[in-house]
C-alpha cells in the first residue's frame, strides 16, 4: 500500500473498527441508551434534522472562533511583553497559573450573572480558559528566537516592535499551533458548557442541556458528535494554516 | 610549479601610513576591563584598529576575545575603560549602522529565503541604511556563489553556504567596521579554508575596517595586517604583532615559506603566552 493510500484507508479502518466495538457494546452489555447510544442510533438522529444540527454547529463554532481569536490576541501582546521584560513574567506568571488551575465549570455561574448571560459570557469563557494556555505557548516561543539573532538585531539597534515583529513573533508560531490543538479543545469544552450555562437557546450546548433536562438522550448524544465532528474540523484548519505557514520548519519537513 | 607571491606593494603600505596620520582610528580601546560578577574576563586592554585595517584576536578559549568584541559592538558594557567606534560610543555606533557584525553561528532567520536573510539588517532601523549601498544584495549574492540560492531557505543550505549569507548580510549594509566572531568555527577545514579565501576577495577592494576573533592561526595570518594575541583569562594583550605578507593575499599564498614562517611565529608567541 503506497503511503498516500495508507494516510487515508487507515484513519478510515481504525474509524469503522470502533464505531462497531462500540455498537456491538452497547447491544451485548445492553448499556441503557443515556449512558452511550450507539452510533448507527447517534447517525440515524443527525440524518433526520441535519439542518438543524448544522446551524447549532455554526453557532458553537462562532462562539469558539471569537473567544480564541480574542484569547490569541490578547496572548500575543501579553506574551510579548513578558518575553522582553523578566519582571513583567513573572509579576504575571502567577495570575495565569491561578486561572488555568481554577475548574473554570466553578466561577461560571458568576460570570453569567455579570455578563447576564447569552453571547459575552460564552466568549468570555472560552477566551478566558485559553488565555493561559496560548500565553505560555507564545511566551515559550517567542523566548526561543535564536540568542544569536537577538544580538544580530541589537548590532544595528533595533527597535523593539522590529524584534517583535521580525523575530520573536515569528520564532514564536511553532509553539502557537501546538498549544492551539490545546487551546481549541478547552475551547470547545468551555463553549458547549457555557452554551448549556448562559440562558441562551442556540448553541451545540444549549440543546444537549435541553435534551440532557428533558431525557432525550438521540438529541444530546447528536450534539455530542456534532461538537466532536467541530473539533476534528478546526483540527483540520489548524493543521491546513500550519502547513502553509510553517513550510520553513522541521516539524513540517518529511 | 612551485607559487608565487605577489611583492609587497610599497604604494599600499605608504597609503596606510599615511592614512593612519590623517584618519582618525576607527576602533579604539583604552584601558577596558571586564567583569561578570567576581569573575575577571578582560583584564584592562588597549587596542587601536586603524581605517582599512584588518586586526585579528587571537588567544585560547575563555581568554574574553569574544567580550572584547561584544563590548566594541556595545552589545556589554565594559566595567572600566572607553570605547571609540568611528568617533562615536558603541552605542551611537549601533544607533548609526556603523558595525556590521557577524556572529558565531550564521543565525539565520529559518523563514526568511537567502535573499530576505541577506537584506535583514537593510530591512531593520532603516533610517540608518544607506541609500545606495556601494554593493547591491544581488551582486553581493552573485559574488560568494549564491545567486542561485536567493529564494531557497537556510536549511537547504550546507554550513558554508549559510554562513556566507551571514558575511553578504554584513557586507549590506556598508558598515565602515566588521566586527567577526569565530564565523568560520563550526566549519570543517576545506570550508573554512575556502571561507577566509572568499572574506579576503570581499574585504580587499572595499578597504574596511576588520576586527576578526578566531583560533585559527592559518586563518590569522592569512587575513590579518595585525594580530593581537591574547593571553588566557582575564585576558590581555601579550603581543601585536605586523603580519607583513602581500597583499592583496591569494589562496597560493598558505603554500608559501614565508606564510609558514609567520604560522610558526604566532604559534610560538600564543603557546608562549599560554604558560607566561
Amino acid at each position: 500500500m503506497s503511503p498516500s493510500v495508507r494516510r487515508v484507508v487507515a484513519p478510515l479502518v481504525g474509524i469503522i473498527a470502533f464505531g462497531l466495538l462500540w455498537e456491538a457494546a452497547v447491544s451485548l452489555f445492553d448499556i441503557r441508551r443515556f449512558v452511550l447510544l450507539p452510533p448507527s442510533r447517534i447517525i440515524s438522529e443527525l440524518g433526520e434534522a441535519p439542518g438543524f444540527y448544522w446551524s447549532n454547529m455554526v453557532v458553537t463554532g462562532q462562539h469558539m472562533l471569537v473567544g480564541l481569536s480574542i484569547s490569541m490576541v490578547l496572548a500575543i501582546v501579553g506574551g510579548a511583553l513578558m518575553a522582553s521584560s523578566r519582571f513583567v513574567e513573572e509579576a504575571t506568571q502567577p495570575i495565569l497559573i491561578l486561572i488555568l488551575v481554577t475548574p473554570w465549570v466553578a466561577y461560571i455561574t458568576s460570570v453569567v450573572l455579570w455578563l447576564d448571560g447569552g453571547t459575552p459570557t460564552i466568549v468570555f469563557m472560552v477566551a478566558f480558559t485559553s488565555f493561559p494556555v496560548f500565553t505560555f505557548g507564545v511566551v515559550g516561543g517567542m523566548k526561543s528566537a535564536d540568542p544569536a539573532a537577538r544580538e544580530l538585531l541589537a548590532s544595528v539597534d533595533a527597535r523593539p516592535w522590529e524584534v517583535f515583529w521580525r523575530l520573536r513573533l515569528p520564532a514564536s508560531l511553532p509553539s502557537v499551533f501546538t498549544t492551539l490543538r490545546f487551546a481549541m479543545g478547552l475551547g470547545l469544552a468551555a463553549a458547549y458548557f457555557s452554551e448549556g450555562s448562559a440562558l441562551t437557546r442556540d448553541g451545540l450546548g444549549a440543546i444537549g442541556r435541553t435534551a440532557a433536562a428533558s431525557n432525550q438522550a438521540e438529541t444530546l448524544w447528536a450534539t455530542i458528535a456534532s461538537a466532536a465532528l467541530l473539533g476534528v474540523a478546526g483540527l483540520l484548519v489548524i493543521s491546513v494554516l500550519e502547513r502553509s505557514l510553517l513550510k520553513w520548519h522541521a516539524s513540517q519537513r518529511s | 610549479m612551485a607559487p608565487t607571491v605577489r611583492p609587497q606593494r610599497p604604494g599600499r603600505i605608504v597609503a596606510a601610513q599615511v592614512r593612519s596620520l590623517v584618519v582618525p582610528p576607527r576602533i579604539e580601546v583604552r584601558s577596558v576591563s571586564k567583569s561578570f560578577g567576581s569573575l575577571d574576563a578582560l583584564a584592562p586592554v588597549d587596542l587601536v584598529v586603524d581605517d582599512g585595517e584588518m586586526v585579528t584576536l587571537l588567544g585560547p578559549s575563555g581568554c574574553g576575545k569574544t567580550t572584547l568584541l561584544r563590548l566594541i559592538a556595545g552589545l556589554e558594557q565594559p566595567s572600566s575603560g572607553d570605547i571609540i567606534v568611528n568617533g562615536m560610543s558603541p552605542t551611537e555606533a549601533r544607533r548609526h549602522k556603523q558595525i556590521g557584525f557577524v556572529p558565531q553561528s550564521p543565525a539565520l532567520l529559518p523563514w526568511r529565503t537567502v535573499e530576505a536573510n541577506a537584506r535583514l539588517l537593510l530591512d531593520i532601523n532603516r533610517r540608518a541604511s544607506p541609500a545606495t549601498p556601494t554593493a547591491s544584495v544581488d551582486d553581493l549574492l552573485d559574488e560568494v556563489g549564491l545567486g542561485e540560492f536567493r529564494d531557497a531557505y537556510p536549511h537547504e543550505l550546507s554550513g558554508g553556504m549559510q554562513q556566507r549569507v551571514g558575511l553578504v548580510r554584513a557586507f549590506a549594509i556598508d558598515a565602515p567596521i566588521l566586527l567577526m566572531d569565530e564565523p568560520f568555527a563550526a566549519l570543517d577545514e576545506m570550508t573554512r579554508t575556502d571561507m577566509r579565501h572568499l572574506l579576503g576577495r570581499l574585504c580587499e577592494p572595499l578597504g574596511t575596517t576588520v576586527l576578526f576573533v578566531t583560533h585559527s592561526i592559518p586563518e590569522a595570518t592569512f587575513l590579518s595586517d595585525r594580530v593581537a594575541v591574547m593571553s588566557p583569562r582575564p585576558g590581555r594583550i601579550n603581543e601585536d604583532i605586523a603580519i607583513e605578507l602581500a597583499h592583496p593575499r591569494l589562496p597560493e599564498l598558505e603554500d608559501t615559506e614565508q606564510f609558514f614562517h609567520t604560522t610558526t611565529r604566532l604559534r610560538a608567541v600564543l603557546s608562549a603566552g599560554m604558560h607566561r
